[in-house]
């Protein structure tokens, strides 16, 4: 059940108790059944937005100001500057530690004032020195000094940083596959975080904006770290990690549903259509046997075996967690999950040498029933937000399909004519079914 | 006792965090102290960088070197150059080496590109960081001393065990900046 609805609910209880509705036992059972939910209070949330917004300005605004790069400035000045604003800012971190250890809201804006100064003070001595634009080991240094901050201080913004700085980090070394698939250790670093944040109802918020940005980094990462610019990154690897933030985003972990889980789902369930969506054009396939690997190491040699372990682990875990809710019988989201499976048979398949348009087709159907049976669970669980997207996506589909210049006209007209017919069939049959239940 | 825990860590953290800055300065210190002093005739042009400032990227001529030279030159691939002077008073690659050089002054450098003729490497020697609105100052009078003059533009740098420290970009015999500031007073 909704947080918002159960906060309403228990608003109404003491009326509903006064009126005679409801037995207080029938009360205090209903909050037992629901458990607590923590209100976060107005003030409180804007205490927070306040202090981080005032202190990301004001870090940036110190980091601009360097960036100036004053001419007039000896090397020893701009030393005594780069060092100084450094300790300003582990010297209130470490009063907030010793004065203010209960207050989330001083703890996070001295771990983020701390995280944006170690960065200044960084690039300050990288100007003054001339230092080679080596931006991997300058990002490397920075993210590595506030890692620490995160659990210390449980900040999640520097947390937010250090998975941004991560990813372009291995951005860097992108035709290096044994470089950058340190990325993936990197990305572990933070998971214990993350876990904990999600278990932090109160900071629902914090925890959508961690887990939005964990999402986009490990997106991106995947593409720069595996598969080595091969097509199996975006045709097998990429819809099986979506299929995984997807049902992730599932997982009732609580009785609650909490705001959390909304970005997991949407960008998983969005990322699971967009992939679908681009493997029903014929011109996806059409050139993968083509496509050339971004460096010369060997695909499957010593080199990349730590990425292929890797891509192994993703595509694994999320067959098994497809597995997981078919057990459970949950249709929608094994529906959607399933693309994990489809794309790897169909990726083999084809690059067996099954013809392309075999694959195109598969994805259609795929599509085309994920949105049917999405549009009648909607209408049969009265929801109509979820009949919209099934029609959306068909919207989608269909378009698509119709200017579809690979596919020649008169197979589209056939096909389009006979789904028609199958639409008025369906519709028939369904009225008459009404009727007779009448 | 939790509280301790992390007090101290966070110590230790601060530490590391004072610590890598200042060895960063501190080892440049050394090299400007006690390297060996050459100068690369070399292009600025200016772009930017969010975080660091505005500055003069520089693209050093001595980079480029004739092949062929007595190993395979990829992309990437980890070498040792030389460092002598030329006939001019300016600095030159005397050679290659996959191993590190047991005496004179060098520079570890990775190779960019590979052609039949020649092979062009990364020295390091990439950046010279000036005044936000200095930066495109400089590379217009790079241009216009360059094009009537024949000046040429130079960085002076130390090097030491292998490590290099800009000191300054010259064009002719005068220093960037103080050419940028009389310019600066003569439109004035």
């Amino acid at each position: 059940m909704n947080k918002k609805l159960i906060e309403s609910l228990y608003h109404e209880l003491p009326d509903l108790v006064k009126n005679g509705v409801l037995t207080q036992e029938a009360a205090d059972s209903l909050k037992r059944h629901y458990a607590e939910v923590k209100i976060t209070s107005k003030k409180w949330f804007m205490f927070m937005l306040c202090g981080l917004v005032g202190t990301i300005l004001i870090g940036l605004g110190i980091i601009l100001i360097f960036a100036h790069n004053w001419d007039q400035l000896s090397r020893l000045t701009r030393t005594v500057l780069s060092l100084a604003p450094l300790v300003i800012g582990q010297g209130f971190a470490f009063w907030v530690l010793v004065k203010r250890q209960e207050s989330s809201i001083f703890k996070e804006c001295a771990a983020t004032f701390l995280t944006l100064i170690v960065g200044s003070s960084l690039a300050l001595v990288c100007q003054t020195y001339n230092i080679p634009g080596d931006t991997a080991s300058f990002t490397f240094a920075w993210m590595m000094l506030i890692l620490p901050l995160v659990y210390l201080m449980q900040a999640s913004i520097p947390a937010v940083v250090y998975c941004i700085g991560i990813t372009i980090w291995a951005g860097q070394f992108w035709n290096e596959p044994l470089h950058s698939v340190f990325f993936w250790p990197l990305v572990v670093l933070i998971i214990p975080h993350f876990i904990w944040s999600l278990r932090q109802e109160k900071y629902s918020l914090r925890a959508a904006i961690l887990s939005f940005v964990m999402m986009v980094c490990v997106y991106v990462g995947t593409q720069i770290t595996l598969g080595n610019g091969l097509p199996l990154t975006w045709f097998v690897i990429e819809p099986c990690l979506m299929v995984i933030f997807y049902l992730v985003g599932s997982y009732k972990f609580k009785r609650i549903s909490t705001n959390w889980q909304l970005p997991l789902l949407r960008i998983g369930a969005l990322g699971i259509f967009a992939h679908a969506f681009i493997f029903t054009f014929l011109s996806s396939w059409s050139s993968i046997r083509l496509w050339k690997p971004y460096s010369e190491a060997d695909v499957f040699g010593l080199a990349a075996l730590p990425g292929n372990i890797i891509s192994l682990v993703i595509v694994s875990v999320s067959i098994l967690m497809l597995y997981d809710f078919v057990k459970r019988r949950q249709l929608m989201p094994a529906l959607f999950g399933s693309l994990s499976l489809l794309a790897v048979v169909v990726y083999f398949m084809t690059m067996a040498g099954t013809p392309n348009m075999l694959a195109v087709f598969i994805f259609n159907i795929y599509l085309f029933a994920l949105s049917i049976i999405r549009i009648i669970f909607g209408a049969r669980s009265n929801r109509l937000d979820v009949v919209n997207t099934g029609m959306l996506m068909l919207a989608i589909l269909i378009l698509a399909r119709f200017f579809d210049s690979d596919i020649n006209f008169i197979l589209k007209g056939v096909v389009f004519i006979a789904v028609g017919l199958g639409f008025l069939l369906a519709n028939i049959m369904m009225l008459k079914q009404a009727r007779s239940q009448r | 006792m939790k509280n301790k825990i992390i007090i101290s860590v966070f110590s230790c953290l601060v530490l590391l965090q004072i610590a890598t800055p200042l060895s960063m300065i501190i080892k440049r210190e050394i090299v400007l102290k006690d390297g060996v002093s050459f100068r690369f005739k070399t292009q600025p042009i200016d772009p930017y960088d969010a975080f660091r400032g505005r500055y003069v990227a520089l693209r050093v001529e001595a980079s480029r070197i004739q092949r062929p030279l007595s190993f395979e030159t990829e992309y990437g691939k980890q070498v040792y150059a030389q460092i002598a002077v030329d006939k001019d008073g300016f600095a030159k690659i005397s050679g290659v080496t996959v191993r590190k050089p047991d005496k004179g002054s060098y520079l570890p450098a990775r190779v960019l590109y590979s052609s039949a003729k020649d092979t062009t490497l990364d020295l390091s020697i990439d950046r010279y960081y000036m005044e936000e609105k200095s930066a495109p100052r400089a590379e217009h009078l790079y241009r216009k001393y360059s094009a009537q003059n024949k000046k040429e533009a130079y960085i002076e740098v130390k090097i030491k065990d292998g490590f290099v420290v800009i000191e300054g970009l010259y064009i002719g015999d005068k220093k960037i900046e103080d050419l940028v500031n009389s310019e600066k007073q003569v439109i004035k």
